[in-house]
């Protein structure tokens, strides 16, 4: 059961945002967040929305895929979607029969439709930088791109170097739960019925085991990085190098376009359409 | 002259609270030339591991001195130089690799040392090639079976270009299979590439294909010499608890009942041979 989490969701291919520099992903996926907010009305985020479905195509990864990430979130979006339905101004729609507090305005599902697609393309188009980046060339971009933060004495390499560990160790870890559950259950735990203070009372059995693995696991990997002459982020060299391409100078300018658009956008046409 | 070098080695754990002083080593002498095939046999506790770690300056001598081709391990200034010349690769293959792709890992040692990347692309396609892992550049190790996790971990060393590898029971968690891809790889570096190995092992069968065997217990050297001249010893082995390989031992037993047999078989194949002369000159 456990096998089936899909994490560090790298689907390997050679499609065009395969190609990108990931430090320029990294960077673009920020700048489109960021976008997503400035944008205030609908021409905004239509183009928000266009941009996004063009980057999806062009990740070459199967659009099933991206919903399948979006099942997680559904009930957050729902959640937040209709606790937005309720804040807002504007004429009122609907209101509650029993709370005259609660009532649902236009300006309200304006509200709503908003967040809920904001929050839509916020995880789609991170799942396009998760999909088409391998975890290691993630941590490698991190690492190149927070260099400047070593003024301020932020141990930057330490940092990139225990993500680049984490990542490593969480299918290992994560085939370990499974074994220490299955030789837990056949001592006779019972990990399946109760309520949810059982279940989680349940799980001590399984945790302490797999702490002092870890520890040990880590100890022994200390040596071992030691071993092969790890001496911290000093002197260190990488055998990736990344380059900027044609492709990356493209993505940019598309990008830069359209967020130039939004801001056009968002100051010509009437707020009023929100 | 020996490349690696321990003279009059001792080593003990330093106190805690719930554990008094404990040595391990007592004055351990041991010279491995350049290019030798060296097993180092015993028992858990026997102090071979402790030894091994002494080699590439993971432990320093508390009496006596450890050389690594001439350099003084207890000199904190040459211990990358010595850790560059002698790896170290561990038992537990999950627990070694650091990097979530093959060949990333592979480079996690010559990164380390500061090599230009042109140059560490072409250790890390030599190293992988050398352990027969090429294809499996991009796999992930976590989808690696335990042989070839090792053979990754092996490499990781070659490709800092070492002089010398030493190997804490590689073997001890790998199936039979992962066992003898192992051997195989370690016996032709040291063939083809001239690598000095040392092999730290409690498996007697992989110390026949060595080209010195060195018995220890308790923290003592307790014989050495070729895998014939120690295993012909079966005695004195016996004696301290420790097997000798399974031809070895059906041959001894049956000179122990007055069979005329040599006095020592190595291999199946030798024991086979010996049997066979017996049988048809008997009948």
């Amino acid at each position: 059961m456990i096998r089936n989490i899909t994490l560090g969701q790298f689907i390997p291919g050679h499609s065009l945002i395969h190609r990108m520099d990931p430090r320029m992903k990294i960077a673009l996926t920020f700048a489109f967040i960021i976008f997503l907010f400035i944008a205030s009305n609908f021409a905004g985020m239509l183009l928000m929305v266009a941009l996004m479905f063009v980057v999806l195509l062009c990740s070459g990864v199967p659009l099933s895929l991206y919903f399948k990430s979006l099942k997680g979130i559904l009930f957050i979006v729902l959640f937040t979607a209709v606790l937005n339905l309720f804040y807002g101004g504007g004429t009122v729609v609907w209101r509650c029969p029993f709370f005259p507090v609660m009532q649902i305005t236009d300006g309200g599902i304006g509200n709503a439709v908003f967040v809920s697609v904001r929050i839509v393309c916020l995880i789609l188009y991170s799942s396009v930088l998760t999909f088409t980046t391998s975890p290691t060339e993630l941590t490698d971009a991190l690492e190149r791109i927070m260099k400047p933060l070593k003024v301020l004495h932020i141990k930057v390499h330490e940092i990139a170097m225990m993500m680049t560990i984490a990542l490593r160790f969480v299918p290992t870890l994560l085939e370990e739960t499974d074994k220490i559950m299955s030789a837990q259950k056949a001592r006779g735990a019972d990990m399946e019925s109760g309520g949810v203070m059982q279940r989680i009372r349940s799980l001590i059995p399984v945790l302490v085991p797999l702490f002092v693995s870890s520890f040990r696991r880590a100890y022994d990997l200390a040596m071992a990085m030691e071993c092969r002459c790890y001496h911290g982020g000093e002197g260190r060299t990488k055998m990736k190098q990344f380059h900027l391409t044609k492709v990356d100078a493209g993505a940019a300018a598309c990008t830069a376009l359209i967020c130039a658009a939004v801001i056009f956008c968002t100051a010509y046409f009437p707020a009023s359409l929100r | 002259m020996e490349y690696l070098s321990a003279q009059n080695t001792s080593f003990s754990y330093e106190e805690t609270e719930d554990e008094e002083k404990l040595e391990v080593l007592h004055g351990v002498t041991l010279g491995i030339r350049k290019g030798e095939f060296v097993a180092l046999l015993g028992h858990n506790g026997s102090g071979k591991s402790t030894l091994a770690k002494h080699f590439n300056a993971m432990l320093l001598p508390s009496g006596g001195k450890v050389y690594v081709d001439g350099l003084d391990t207890m000199d904190e200034n040459l211990k990358l130089e010595i850790r560059r010349r002698v790896g170290l690769v561990l038992q537990n293959p999950d627990n070694q690799l650091v990097a979530s792709v093959v060949e990333e890992d592979v480079a996690f040692g010559p990164e380390n040392l500061g090599i230009a990347p042109p140059e560490i692309r072409r250790r890390v396609d030599e190293a992988l090639q050398a352990v027969e892992m090429y294809d499996y550049r991009l796999n992930a190790p976590y989808k690696l079976s335990g042989g070839q996790k090792q053979r990754i971990a092996i490499a990781g060393i070659i490709a800092m270009e070492p002089d010398c590898i030493v190997l804490d029971e590689p073997t001890a968690m790998l199936d039979p299979r992962g066992r003898d891809e192992v051997l195989s790889t370690i016996h032709r570096l040291n063939r083809e590439k001239g690598i000095t190995v040392v092999l730290i092992t409690h498996y007697m069968d992989e110390a026949v294909g060595a080209d010195r065997v060195v018995v220890m217990d308790r923290g003592e050297i307790l014989t050495q010499g070729t895998p014939r001249e120690v295993f012909s010893q079966v005695q004195l082995l016996k004696d301290h608890q420790l097997d000798v390989p399974q031809a070895t031992e059906l041959v001894w037993r049956l000179r122990q009942e007055g069979f005329d047999l040599p006095e020592c078989a190595l291999s199946a194949e030798e024991c086979v041979t010996a049997l066979q002369k017996l049988l048809t000159r008997d009948f």
